[in-house]
């Protein structure tokens, strides 16, 4: 019985001493991580992380931003059908800045010259001066992560997208780009078995960055009859930059207007609302279009269809029936 | 004899690039396909350009160094100049003929006695072997490679939307203008709005069709900016009056022409016309 409980007594100090010891590691790795000396990081360090490593090599970790990554469109910037096609097969040199930035710094990225099928990968926006840089400091035992306030900012996207980073700019509204196109949520930033543990939950943004929809409580119509006139007003009433929006891509809104006169179509209308033919839709501002009746009119159907730069297909935003 | 150094390299600078062979005619031959590896797609960056450079680079350094009389620097210049020069000769084996691995040699030779007046001598025959070969070929070159090919940019129709061949493009612009003008001569100034309308939605869709290779956006005002908004918006409202002024139409008309299509033509449709002539002859 004495001895039982020797044993018993051995087990829960050595439980205790475990979690005690695990805690510590936990606490150590999330909240002092500066107090483990460098000697000893130097031993775990992964040296290829160190130097660009290609997206594949950071989802050994990162399996869930890997994962969004793979969804988004800048994981496509360099193989995208409608990217070849409209580059002349990649041989407009306006377009590699952006699409293969060696780094994401500064004015205007440099083209990179290496793992160029992987577009717009990890290193270009994380992999700066020579280190990785992230919304937190971090101490990740293959590669130490700096933090740098930057990654919360609109203006880190706006050396690419940097017509539509003036535009939102112009508005003054405070959420910035990486609000409503990476969304948090908290997660592990590590999805590897036994490392995910111990470090704790962190505030993540969605690396699909999320192409928002539009819908008719963003775009908001109205309507005027006069005697030989039909008056069309659009407003972006929700979305704090031109829409739609590009530096170079060509995404479209396509209005069209039919009249009818009963059930008979007697004359129609298009508009298409584009950044590159500078008719997209500013922030908060009602844009006006204004169609001659030529012939008899009872009612006209306004239709907004959005098709965006990388596809054919339109989706419809709303459509309206407006009688005299 | 500073005052001669001085303009002797001014000299050589100026005239190096061109050393033109002066020609009479100019024959605008496709440039061979061997050259196509040295360029976009092919090649990024344009390796037959960074040649080119390097070439006049050194040739420059001879002389700036023969000036400076820093002379360890205009022997390597010399050395590397009929290095690249040799190097370049082989790039595009239908241009062999262009060069001639002698007269570089012997500038070099010359411009290791350290006496410009030498140098400057035995530059001539080396200049002339780049003239003959910028006067025959520069001109192809840059058509081919330098200027974005118009024939495979596609437009999206904005009265159809389907994707329309470039050529085809312009032709449908061009026949929704004259429809305007037509009817408005025979006095249908309704059928002359609407083909107006027509007509200001096909111009307008020009501006993507811009940004295909512009990144500047003001580029594209001067051909279909606000003055020619104005023009077309104008024109609509004279259409839509009860008796349209002809004056003001045909000077909204002449307006568009002139500022929208002539200006564009004038810069951009002698590339193209070289352009589509190659094609044609590949075709036949």
């Amino acid at each position: 019985m004495k001895n039982f409980s020797r044993v018993l007594d051995l087990i829960i100090g050595v439980g205790l001493i475990g979690i005690s010891g695990i805690a510590f590691v936990y606490f150590l790795i999330n909240e002092r991580f500066e107090w483990i000396p460098e000697v000893a990081l130097e031993l775990v360090r992964d040296q290829e992380i160190l130097k660009r490593p290609p997206a594949k090599k950071c989802s050994e970790c990162h399996k869930n931003i890997y994962e969004d990554w793979k969804e988004s469109r800048h994981s496509v910037a360099w193989t995208s059908e409608t990217f070849i096609e409209a580059s002349e097969n990649r041989s407009k040199e306006k377009c590699l800045p952006c699409h293969i930035p060696q780094s994401i710094q500064g004015e205007k990225p440099e083209p990179r010259t290496d793992l160029r099928d992987q577009g717009i990968y990890c290193v270009p926006c994380h992999f700066i001066d020579n280190k990785m840089q992230g919304p937190y400091d971090l101490l990740a035992p293959p590669h130490p992560t700096f933090r740098n306030p930057i990654y919360v900012r609109s203006n880190f996207c706006g050396s690419c997208h940097q017509k539509t980073f003036k535009e939102w700019k112009a508005t003054q509204v405070e959420d910035t780009c990486q609000d409503c196109h990476m969304p948090r949520k908290k997660s592990r930033l590590t999805q590897k078995k036994g490392l995910n543990l111990l470090h704790k939950k962190r505030w993540v943004g969605d690396h699909r960055f999320l192409h928002g929809k539009i819908t008719k409580e963003d775009v908001i119509l109205e309507t005027r009859w006069e005697t030989k006139f039909f008056n069309i007003s659009l407003k972006n009433q929700t979305i704090p930059h031109f829409v739609p929006t590009a530096d170079n891509g060509d995404p479209r809104l396509y209005m069209y207007i039919k009249f009818f006169n009963g059930t008979e179509e007697v004359d129609n209308a298009k508009e298409i609302i584009a950044p590159q033919q500078e008719t997209a839709l500013p922030y908060n501002k009602k844009i006006n279009y204004r169609y001659r009746l030529f012939d008899p009119v009872s009612k006209a159907v306004v239709e907004l269809k959005y098709q965006p730069a990388w596809s054919k297909e339109k989706t419809e935003v709303f459509s309206k029936t407006v009688t005299r | 004899m500073k005052f001669f150094g001085n303009l002797f390299v001014v000299i050589s600078f100026i005239v190096f690039p061109a050393f033109q062979v002066g020609a009479g005619e100019m024959i605008l031959k496709e440039p061979p396909k061997s050259i196509n590896k040295y360029y976009p797609p092919e090649s990024q960056p344009s390796k037959w350009i960074q040649q080119m450079h390097k070439m006049s680079t050194h040739f420059g350094g001879v002389f700036i160094n023969l000036k400076e009389e820093d002379f360890d620097n205009v022997d390597k210049h010399a050395d590397k100049l009929v290095e690249e020069y040799k190097k370049t000769s082989e790039m595009v084996p239908e241009w062999e003929d262009y060069f001639d691995i002698k007269a570089a040699e012997n500038f070099a030779n010359a411009a290791k006695t350290h006496d410009i007046a030498k140098a400057g001598k035995a530059s001539g025959g080396l200049g002339k072997t780049c003239g003959k070969c910028h006067a025959e070929q520069q001109v192809s070159v840059w058509a081919k490679f330098h200027w974005p090919n118009f024939h495979k940019i596609k437009v999206t129709d904005p009265i159809s939307e389907k994707e329309t061949a470039f050529d085809d493009y312009m032709g449908s612009i061009s026949s929704s203008f004259k429809t305007v003008i037509v009817n408005f001569g025979e006095g249908q100034y309704d059928r002359a709005a609407k083909a107006l309308k027509m007509f200001k939605s096909r111009f307008m869709e020009l501006k993507s069709t811009c940004s295909k290779c512009h990144i500047n956006q003001d580029v594209k005002r001067f051909y279909v900016g606000p003055e020619i908004d104005n023009a077309l918006n104008e024109l609509n409202k004279e259409l839509s009056s009860k008796k349209p002024n002809t004056r003001k139409f045909w000077k909204n008309i002449d307006l568009i022409g002139k500022k929208g299509c002539k200006h564009c033509h004038l810069v951009h449709r002698t590339n193209s016309l070289i352009k589509e002539m190659w094609q044609q002859s590949v075709k036949k």
